[in-house]
């Protein structure tokens, strides 16, 4: 059986983290991700605007007060990938 | 966490991890349960005072009172999200779920002449479906409860007259509503450690 190809995009661990964490909420914020993921500001921000680009998700940014606030949606091109990407990474460990 | 390539097993853990973690055990709805609970109470009492001592023409008018609670309801929720740092699914079917209870109940108001005024005892029906609903989604077997007690009230409300059905809905109300609204702000300080 050929393996098909995992998602780059996905294959690598804060941005897999990130949208594991957006698939099973329908929508957190920036501060949210960062205590769940444990990774630095400066890096997450990197990485979520790779999955913002790809349209995996959207970002809408705000204020709370006078505080900025940006908050993440998973999209239905993301929740397809990332359905996708299970699916190839069961394929991969089934015996 | 850094920005490496995982083997198989390890997205596979990652995922389940990141999923665990995006899990909530409590949401506080408390407010909205005692909002709503004592407001419906005080529409009860006021209802039963005007058309006992006849203080009013029409002493239905108690009720705008539930306009009160309509619209601290939207901004209080307006808040929330503006605060929450996340936002489930279930917080939205929540919201979905009580709008259209919220909906049904304004179609009875409206057409209360055609159900012989017998609007009591469909307000406690509807309220019960919504709560015994909200109590499967948290877990809440004390809102399962208030539902049975809801729906219990909404029978016995059947066989009065209008005015005595006003104290069926407030013991209703009380059980269905403050007591689980009670027991859920308890919980959520016992768990956040307030």
């Amino acid at each position: 059986m050929a393996f098909k190809a995992l998602d780059p995009l996905l294959h690598s661990q804060l941005r897999l983290a990130v949208m594991s964490l957006l698939i099973s909420v329908d929508r957190a914020d920036f501060v949210f991700i960062k205590e769940k993921t444990g990774a630095t500001a400066g890096n997450l921000s990197v990485q979520i605007d790779k999955l913002s680009t790809a349209g995996y998700i959207s970002v809408t940014k705000g204020f709370e007060g006078k505080k900025p606030k940006t908050t993440c949606k998973a999209t239905d091109k993301g929740i397809d990938a990332f359905e996708a990407y299970v699916k190839n990474i069961q394929a991969y460990l089934k015996p | 966490m850094e920005d490496k390539d995982l083997s198989p097993e390890e997205s596979l853990q990652l995922i389940n991890s990141m999923i665990g973690k995006a899990r909530t055990r409590f949401t506080d709805n408390s407010f909205y349960y005692l909002l709503w609970g004592w407001l419906v109470i005080a529409a009860c009492v006021l209802h039963y005072w005007f058309a006992l001592e006849q203080v009013i023409e029409n002493p239905s008018l108690a009720w705008l009172l539930m306009f009160v609670g309509a619209i601290v309801s939207m901004i209080y929720g307006a808040r929330q999200g503006k605060k929450a740092k996340v936002s489930h699914y279930t917080d939205k079917l929540y919201m979905w779920l009580w709008i259209s209870i919220g909906a049904a109940m304004v179609i009875v108001i409206i057409n209360g002449q055609f159900l012989n005024f017998q609007m009591v005892p469909l307000m406690l029906m509807l309220a019960g479906v919504g709560t015994f609903v909200s109590g499967a989604m948290m877990r809440l077997k004390v809102l399962q409860f208030g539902a049975i007690c809801l729906w219990a009230m909404s029978i016995f409300a059947f066989q009065l007259n209008e005015i005595d059905q006003l104290a069926a809905m407030a013991a209703g109300i009380a059980v269905g509503y403050l007591l689980p609204g009670y027991v859920m702000k308890s919980n959520y300080k016992k768990q956040s450690g307030i």
